[in-house]
């Protein structure tokens, strides 16, 4: 995709951090991979809003959650209602946020964001997703691709991509080389000038190379494995709704969801109304998943997805075949973090593999 | 490995089974496979990375797996326990399912891991096993396998939750299941959990709040564990499955050391033994209630 | 029900206690309680069940979500169930119920678990009375009230339910709703 425009500037890592403190300083939100504090066990890294430059993660693996919940909470209010005798009073809740920073989101992360931004916009605009998605500044980390489960780079996008990043940051030696791609990118360098060295000192040339050579590197570490055709897959999978291939894959697959609750890309909500006492509430939506029953049972007790199978070929059946042929573009950004977190070890990049060889036969 | 391959062969071909669920390799490490014809029987594994309780495959929630037929499956000790615990409770009848048990030398925390028992390594359940050779079994196969290098961290980490005041507890839980996401996956992957609905998918009425605000969050968890106590095996698969890290072991464990402490019971492989909620005896203590 | 002086802290705070009570024991002696003027908290609005069998954890957790700051479970004595074996059963469920909740945070003194018969007019009093007094003396439990608020989860920050302001007089929620009355 699109190569980060704009020239580039040098972040040295302490400087990295006089950035972190300058943005908090300045009474900005700042969100960066970083470790959970109170962890009772280890903990990987996970996108959070941090407070302080030591908190950063960077060299963490792949934060285990994505991004999508700084713009589509697990649970948000849509609004509150309140009974003032026989009337009820409606409280909106504001769809104009707070400006926020987000450094070192990973590529297939933020170009995520762009994909949902299809469906947050298709007849109705979503106010409250676009609201997040305005007053967001990102600036991605050149991704030094995380295991064999990363397959970006079958899904359009690469580790060093910029799809819907305002700048990004590549790591050299001793620091970052940073790019930015928008106007809201360059004001944000722009508003922290003195930190970043420009790009005409003697050791720009070993740096751009530097930072040339970690992408080549991380390109191909991800295109070594899995070699597919997403316009293939799409035509099988259109075209293969009652195929065995479906009840062979189903069974192990136990309904957890969690590879819907960890992907940057399924967006399913739920929306309940919630009373916080007598004659005042909320109503809310919630993170939601074809991947459970409830989700398609009927009032009637039907549930025309009665089984793990017809489910999981939803999930694939949405991302690959649905979503391409009304938006023109797969639901999946590669990021591998369904096989990770799956805990029967289903496993999408093999699935992928698998219909690709089927619809090549 | 042999003696389960060859098992497996003859109960497909015999056609005493339909499927026979065991382990297979994965692109990440161990993982469960579903075995329908016997040419197929080559790819089953067993090793320390074998840590899914296949007993969850048993439970009736699982419509796709009954369409395969009659299930064999391969069970450790604990998982055993689960399928005790199915039978107890009336999900499963001993007829309709065969238990391969597999002699263990203790599992790793996850299917990912190489298959080296260390301390650091093993996982939480393996403390205190008491079936390291099922009993509850239609065949046994594997040879014995050294006792695994078991540790009481779990237990230590109670003690220390025990020791501190109820409101630095508090706050422990309300940072850790402030992430909770209410994805239910916990449940998902517990063989226990086998509620046609379950209780917090109910809303009429609607007992647990299904948004992931604290509020319902401590609802899901006070009701989990709560309908889990003297049921749990102690597999550590909800743990296992949470995608955001919440540590449910912590809660089960203790449970399971509450359960024992009132009414002397621990959870175990024979399906004859009633489970202690839904039992009674009138001598219970009760010093907590006035 | 004649109701005297509620115990109270100096800030005014009246602690608001949910009891769930059996029909045949409990609720019978609460109303003898009652028609015998004993002089009482009026802190407690009574929930009758058939049986203690029938009281969940839920109801608990329910009424803490709602805005009790104690609650009160009270049956038949042991061996005086209508039913047989109700309480039984729910003294076991709430003997391991009592553990997680102090496990998970919440103080078990607010729960009080009592059993009180028909003829035990005076033992409910004090029940009564001792529970008040003792929920009083830990305050509003705001930490539970406060668990949703406003919230928003996910990328937002978690919420801290101890910064929250407390103490401050909830108001009655139906005194908010004039609809129906
Ligand atoms: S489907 Fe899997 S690989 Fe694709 S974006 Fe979602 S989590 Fe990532
Ligand atoms: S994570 Fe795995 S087991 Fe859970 S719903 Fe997804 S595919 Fe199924
Ligand atoms: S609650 Fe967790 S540890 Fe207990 S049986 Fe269920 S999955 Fe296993
Ligand atoms: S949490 Fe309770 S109601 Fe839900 S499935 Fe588990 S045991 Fe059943
Ligand atoms: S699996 Fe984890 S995140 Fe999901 S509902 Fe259970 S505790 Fe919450």
């Amino acid at each position: 995709m699109s190569a980060a425009t704009g020239t580039a500037l040098f972040l040295s890592d302490e400087n990295l951090g006089n950035l972190v403190a300058e943005i908090i300083a300045a009474g900005r939100r700042l969100v960066a991979p970083a470790r959970d504090p109170q962890a009772a066990v280890g903990g990987s890294a996970d996108y959070r809003y941090i407070s302080s430059a030591a908190e950063l993660a960077f060299g963490d693996s792949l934060p285990r959650m994505s991004l999508k919940g700084f713009f589509l909470p697990q649970s948000e209010v849509l609004f509150k209602w309140h009974r003032k005798g026989a009337d009820v009073e409606i409280e909106a809740v504001p769809t104009e946020f707070p400006p926020q920073i987000v450094l070192g989101a990973r590529p297939c992360d933020t170009a995520a964001l762009e994909i949902v931004d299809q469906v947050m916009d298709w007849g109705l605009r979503d106010e409250l997703w676009f609201g997040r998605r305005n007053a967001t500044t990102i600036f991605n980390l050149s991704c030094p691709v995380e295991d064999a489960s990363c397959f970006c780079h079958a899904v359009d996008l690469n580790p060093d991509a910029t799809r819907a990043a305002d700048g990004m940051l590549t790591p050299v030696p001793g620091g970052y080389l940073v790019e930015s791609c928008t106007e809201k990118g360059a004001a944000l360098v722009e508003g922290h000038k003195a930190l970043f060295e420009s790009g005409d000192t003697g050791a720009a040339a070993e740096r751009s190379a530097a930072a040339a050579q970690y992408r080549a590197a991380a390109r191909a570490k991800v295109a070594a494995d899995l070699q597919i055709d997403t316009t293939r897959i799409k035509e099988w999978v259109g075209d293969h709704f009652d195929d065995e291939f479906w009840t062979a894959l189903g069974p192990r697959c136990n309904g957890c969801a969690a590879c819907a609750s960890v992907c940057p890309t399924c967006h399913c909500f739920d929306i309940v109304d919630e009373p916080e006492g007598v004659g005042h509430g909320a109503r809310r939506r919630n993170w939601d998943t074809c991947q459970t029953g409830v989700f398609t049972l009927h009032a009637s007790g039907h549930n025309p997805r009665a089984d793990q199978n017809s489910r999981f070929r939803q999930r694939v059946n949405h991302k690959f075949f649905i979503y391409p042929s009304r938006f023109g573009e797969v639901l999946c950004t590669g990021c591998g973090r369904c096989s990770r977190v799956c805990p029967e070890g289903q496993d999408l990049a093999e699935v992928l593999a698998c219909i690709d060889e089927l619809a090549r036969a | 490995m042999k003696e389960l391959r060859d098992l497996t062969r003859k109960l497909l071909a015999d056609g005493d089974a339909g499927v026979v669920i065991g382990w297979e390799e994965g692109r990440r490490g161990a993982r469960p496979a579903f075995i329908t014809t016997p040419d197929d029987a080559d790819k089953l594994i067993f090793d320390a990375r074998c840590v899914h309780n296949l007993a969850n495959y048993l439970n009736p929630r699982k419509p796709q797996v009954k369409a395969l037929g009659k299930p064999a499956v391969v069970v450790k000790g604990c998982d055993a326990k689960a399928v005790a615990g199915l039978l107890r409770e009336a999900q499963l009848t001993r007829d309709r399912v065969i238990l391969i048990g597999v002699r263990c030398g203790g599992v790793v925390q996850t299917p990912e891991m190489p298959a080296e028992l260390t301390e650091a390594t093993v996982a939480t359940r393996c403390y205190g096993c008491d079936v390291r050779e099922p009993k509850l079994v239609d065949h046994l196969v594997g040879d014995a396998r050294p006792e695994p290098p078991v540790t009481a961290a779990l237990d230590r980490r109670i003690a220390e939750l025990d020791a501190l005041s109820p409101r630095e507890r508090w706050q422990f839980w309300t940072s850790q299941l402030a992430k909770c996401t209410r994805c239910h996956a916990c449940r998902q992957a517990c063989p226990l959990c086998h509620c046609e609905r379950c209780i917090t998918d109910k809303t009429q009425p609607q007992w647990i709040e299904s948004s992931s605000h604290l509020r319902g969050n401590f609802a899901w968890h006070l009701t989990r564990a709560q309908h889990l106590a003297g049921r749990c095996v102690g597999c550590g698969e909800c743990e296992r499955a949470c995608p955001v890290g919440i540590p449910l072991s912590l809660i089960n464990r203790k449970l399971q050391l509450v359960v024992k402490d009132l009414f002397d019971y621990t959870v175990t492989d024979d399906p004859e033994v009633p489970a202690p909620i839904g039992a009674y005896a009138v001598d219970d203590k009760q010093e907590f209630i006035e | 029900m004649a109701a005297t002086d509620t115990p109270m802290k100096p800030d005014g705070f009246h602690p608001r206690i949910t009891a769930f009570v059996c029909n045949w024991c409990t609720y019978t002696g609460a109303d003898l309680a009652g028609t015998s003027r004993l002089q009482m908290a009026s802190n407690v609005r009574i929930i009758r069940l058939p049986c203690t069998g029938r009281i969940d954890h839920m109801f608990i957790v329910k009424a803490f979500e709602r805005g009790a700051d104690g609650v009160i479970v009270s049956g038949c004595h042991p061996a005086d169930c209508h039913y047989t074996a109700g309480n039984y059963h729910a003294r076991r469920r709430f003997g391991v119920f009592r553990e997680l909740m102090d496990f998970m945070g919440i103080d078990p003194q607010r729960v009080t678990f009592s059993w009180v018969s028909a003829s035990e007019g005076a033992k409910w009093k004090d029940v009564v009375n001792e529970t008040v007094a003792r929920v009083a003396e830990l305050g509003p439990f705001d930490a539970y009230h406060e668990l949703a608020g406003d919230t928003v989860t996910g990328g937002e920050p978690a919420p801290g339910p101890f910064e929250a302001a407390s103490g401050a007089e909830t108001p009655d929620p139906l005194e908010e709703l004039e609809v129906g009355r």
